[in-house]
């Protein structure tokens, strides 16, 4: 079509993070901040266009076709090509990176450590992740998915939290691990098929399936295969048992950057799922369902309960991310059109929830430098506006009518009752044992009495105007997406439904001849 | 092309050798301006005549005195150790000023890359011992050059020690091939092993042991144990070298043997198992070998370098892990494979020397190779410590890097041929180093500034060398499919597929 946009939504923050590294070292703390608000909200303004964009061209695509596509040779001894597209899933999760990234750009106004550094990374961060959700070549998609690692190790390590070095560490191996074995699952996929163009390889996936007639056993591949993309995203998710990474990261994370990791990071996973394990592998998918469903139950019961008994308050929201993330994955094994619509909302949902718990809590860190719930009594009080905005926040999380969070997981329901009623029943404890420690955690922290140490207002302010302005829009569009649902989700449905349907029915074909 | 023309890197290199020898007999006084300047000559030399003959008449191989093979393969490992000679040599100029080596350093250097030379061409078992021994000999003395340093001395008896076994090691096997080839040419171990020879008892003996000796070279599992120690010994440009060009050496001559040990003749398509290994054949005894041997070498190497303090220890364990992957390749056997390892060697060149580079820089400055001395290098000289970075992601095999097409480009090989196990053994393997890769990270930038420590002045000779090194590492993602293409185009002339 003619048009650069997509590169050039890479490529702001790209070029700004080269920008922050040429600002003269005297000015390095002020000049770098506005560096990266100017150059992610430029990021956000590309990303409305791209939207807009997509919302002229859709009409006229075909189903499964992208708008707005890049295509270059690149590397034409392996026939890698430059190419990007967007459809609704992608401009979706676009329109939420950079919404979130704004937010935490602003959270990271008061960074002091290293400024130009920081903001590079966190700017090269913003890059890779909107590479990922326009990569429509694996190898180009890999290498966007694999440069975001390194931003993410140095501001854990660097910025955060006392177990920094274990906890980036840990996070960069989990990850590296994972998408090695993604790795030879997209090798794989171009020595047998000689490309690594996503629409191709679902055209191939959905018509005689990847593998087929092209080495022995290749349904015992294309199992394989799913499993490794599956492991890669499910660490990602992060899916029980491959959560384990999480916990370390966020808690250890300085405030803006687990925003993001909760905000856009996790929804990687599903991106990839609903992009790439599952519409290459359909009839694996089926065949796996069970397998799915099962830890996307155990993520959610096991997230919330694990959550319940935290008393750092950044680490029950950091479990209470595993367990909302199990819907995504549990909507996503219904394959019905309500059970992936509920996951991507989920999606969409948690994506400005989380953030703006993170928030929540750094607010309250940055005054009082610990996290303990039982150290916490009555803030409400001392800090009024903050004690409306947190309570916003829980609420909107365990999914109280009116707020994104029960749309996603009510969707999310209707489409997995159809299919596995008996064990959707399970899923409902996890909702229960949610109410009760977000509950639990507002009447501890939020009400009752007022220790004397809070009531100090030359240490515990209420919520500054940056503060204020990095929840309210997180916490408008919460109600907003509570509201009217269809707003957010006409974005995405009909290419996600395609997606999904297309999984469904050759996944069932397939399954049925055996 | 007369031989005499095929021969010309060999005659620039020993013509190299008298001059140095020369200079630094007949002037004392002059001998640290002029040395470089003629080893540099003749290098470059060597460098020039490879890239006009492998820009110019291809296929126009042919055997100089039965002995080598003047082939596309063998000039580009003369262009590829030459290369390797002249970093080592420029990095030591750019260097602390007064530690500047003396004529016994350059002549080592080049002799080392004559015997490199040969070992890449060589097609005749007495020649390919000699130029190995030649490689040998010049690494023993070259490790040693430091009389007054303990640790070289006592790197340089081990070096000596474990060569010695292991070269005694592989004349035997060699002696063994001949009896089986009834001559000394490769090509008459060919046509024996071809008519039968390779299912004798003793051919598996034989591939043990002349395999001791490559093993010892590559440095792999289980003849690595000398690395850590004399990388840790030696000065830096020549572990630098030895590392990279000497891995490199052994690698071409491991080719050269496998192809005539009858690797090739029953490699036919379909998938391979570890069963198709271990069948009887000649071929499946030569892989087995190898293939255990890669498995071993990646694993353990990089489980050593998991537990190593020191930069230079770590940095020798690492180059043992790559071996490892390279010789995934060479058990592949095919031209995809092949190729593979030469686009992987290529990456390796640059990498790895400019990690060596790097560290002897750090390590100058801090005055150990603890990897504490690297502490606060991220705020002490950003440059320094990002160019190191770069350099330790692309030994990862993290995206972007150079490093991590040589990977890709391998395990996609690998996969090829339908070995999903040893391309994932290969991958896990490649996360795991990252933890042992990300230590000196980890001390550059995660433990914080150090306050009192000074900053880390670089002279501007090394930051260009550092700079022409490293900039392909981080660039070359962007259009390397040239590179792809040209390595499949110098493969040797073997009998792959045929």
């Amino acid at each position: 079509m003619g048009s650069n946009l997509l590169s050039l939504t890479f490529l702001l923050p790209l070029a700004g993070s080269v920008l922050v590294l040429l600002v003269p070292k005297e000015s390095a703390g002020r000049a770098c901040r506005w560096v990266n608000l100017l150059a992610t909200l430029a990021t956000f303004v590309a990303t409305l266009a791209v939207w807009s964009g997509w919302n002229a061209a859709k009409a006229k695509l075909l189903p499964g076709q992208y708008a707005l596509t890049e295509d270059v040779e690149w590397i034409a001894a392996f026939g890698i090509r430059y190419h990007l597209g967007v459809d609704g899933v992608s401009v979706a999760l676009l329109l939420l990176t950079s919404f979130v990234s704004i937010g935490a750009s602003m959270a990271s106004w008061n960074v002091e450590k290293s400024a130009k550094g920081y903001h590079s990374m966190f700017l090269l961060l913003l890059a890779g992740m909107v590479g990922v959700f326009m990569a429509l070549d694996l190898f180009l998609f890999y290498l966007f998915w694999e440069i975001m690692l390194l931003p993410m190790y140095f501001l854990i390590g660097i910025w955060g939290g006392p177990r920094r070095q274990y906890a980036s560490i840990k996070f960069f191996l989990y990850t590296l691990a994972g998408s090695v074995l993604m790795l030879a699952g997209i090798v794989l996929i171009w020595i047998h098929h000689r490309t690594f163009q996503i629409p191709e390889i679902v055209q191939i996936a959905q018509s005689t399936g990847l593998f087929e007639g092209k080495v022995d056993g290749a349904a015992t591949y294309r199992l394989l295969c799913f499993i490794g993309f599956f492991v890669a995203f499910a660490i990602k998710v992060p899916l029980f048992p491959f959560h384990t990474w999480l916990p370390d990261a966020h808690v250890e994370a300085p405030t803006p950057i687990s925003m993001i990791l909760a905000g856009v990071l996790l929804k990687m996973g599903g991106y990839g799922l609903i992009r790439m394990a599952y519409p290459f592998f359909p009839a694996a998918a089926v065949t796996l369902q069970y397998w799915i469903v099962g830890l996307s139950l155990a993520s959610i019961v096991y997230g919330a309960l694990v959550a319940m008994a935290q008393t750092d308050f950044k680490k029950l929201v950091a479990y209470s991310s595993v367990s909302h993330m199990g819907f995504v994955t549990l909507g996503l094994a219904s394959l019905t059109p309500e059970g992936s619509n509920g996951a991507m909302y989920m999606m969409l949902a948690h994506g400005t929830i989380s953030p703006m718990l993170f928030m929540l809590v750094g607010v309250i860190y940055e005054r009082a430098h610990h996290r303990d719930i039982d150290r916490f009594g009555g803030l409400a009080w001392a800090m009024p506006r903050y004690g409306v905005l947190a309570a916003f926040g829980i609420f909107a999380s365990l999914g109280l009518p009116g707020l994104s969070g029960f749309i996603a997981e009510i969707t999310v329901f209707l489409g997995s009752f159809d299919r596995f009623p008996r064990l959707t029943l399970i899923a409902t404890l996890g909702m229960v044992v949610t109410a009760a420690y977000y509950l639990i955690t507002l009447q501890k922290v939020y009400l009752g009495d007022t220790p004397a140490v809070y009531q100090d207002k030359a240490h515990y302010p209420d919520v500054s105007p940056r503060e204020l302005w990095i929840l309210l829009p997180l916490a408008a569009v919460t109600l907003l997406m509570g509201v009217l649902p269809g707003l957010a989700m006409e974005i995405y449905r009909v290419d996600l439904e395609g997606i999904v349907k297309g999984v469904k029915e050759v996944g069932d074909a397939i399954a049925k001849v055996k | 092309m007369t031989a005499v023309s095929a021969l010309l890197p060999t005659i620039l290199l020993t013509a190299g050798i008298l001059a140095v020898l020369l200079a630094d007999a007949v002037g004392k006084g002059r001998r640290p301006q002029v040395l470089p300047w003629i080893s540099g000559a003749a290098l470059v030399g060597t460098a020039a005549v490879a890239i006009v003959w492998l820009a110019g008449a291809r296929g126009d191989d042919r055997i100089v005195l039965g002995a080598l093979r003047m082939d596309a393969f063998a000039f580009v490992m003369t262009l590829f150790c030459a290369v390797a000679g002249l970093v080592s040599i420029l990095a030591t100029l750019v260097g602390d000023g007064n530690r500047r080596p003396g004529g016994e350093f350059h002549a080592l250097v080049l002799a080392a890359v004559v015997g490199m030379s040969v070992l890449g061409a060589a097609v005749d078992m007495v020649t390919l011992y000699l130029a190995f021994e030649l490689v040998s000999i010049t690494g023993y003395v070259l490790v040693g050059m430091r009389r007054g340093d303990r640790l070289a001395n006592e790197a340089s008896l081990k070096y000596v020690l474990f060569g010695a076994v292991s070269s005694g090691l592989m004349i035997y096997g060699l002696s063994l091939l001949f009896g089986l080839a009834g001559g000394t040419s490769l090509e008459a171990l060919r046509v024996a092993v071809a008519q039968g020879a390779g299912t004798q008892p003793v051919f598996g003996a034989a591939v043990l042991l002349v395999f001791a000796g490559f093993a010892f070279k590559i440095s792999a599992v289980p003849f690595h144990f000398w690395a850590p120690d004399v990388y840790q010994g030696a000065p830096t440009a020549v572990a630098g070298f030895l590392s990279v060009a000497s891995k490199a050496a052994g690698f071409a001559g491991l080719i050269r043997v496998v192809d005539a040990l009858g690797a090739t003749a029953q490699r036919a398509a379909g998938t391979g198992t570890v069963l198709r290994w271990l069948d009887g054949s000649p071929a499946g005894v030569v892989a087995t070998v190898l293939g255990v041997c890669a498995v071993l070498t990646m694993t353990l190497g990089n489980l050593g370098a998991c537990r190593q303090n020191d930069l230079k220890r770590l940095l020798a364990y690492s180059s043992i892990a790559q071996a490892g992957y390279m010789l995934m390749a060479v058990t592949m056997w095919t031209p995809d494979a092949l190729a593979s390892l030469v686009f992987y060697l290529v990456t390796y060149l640059f990498m790895n020397l400019a990690a060596f580079l790097l560290a002897g820089i750090v390590i100058r400055s801090a005055g150990t190779s603890s990897l504490d001395g690297l502490k606060g290098l991220g705020y002490r000289n950003p440059w320094l410590a990002g160019t190191f970075t770069v350099v330790m992601l692309s030994l990862t095999g993290i995206p972007p890097m150079f490093g991590f097409l040589g990977k890709f480009v391998l395990f996609a090989s690998v996969l090829s041929e339908g070995y999903l196990w040893f391309a994932v053994i290969g991958l896990l393997n490649g996360a795991i180093s990252l933890y042992y890769y990300a230590k000196p990270l980890l001390r550059m930038y995660l433990d914080g500034p150090a306050p009192d420590a000074p900053a880390v002045r670089v002279s501007p000779g090394a930051a260009v060398l550092a700079g022409v090194l490293v900039l392909p590492v981080v660039a070359f993602f962007l259009a390397w499919s040239p590179l792809a293409t040209w390595t499949k185009s110098v493969l040797p002339t073997l009998r792959i597929g045929s």
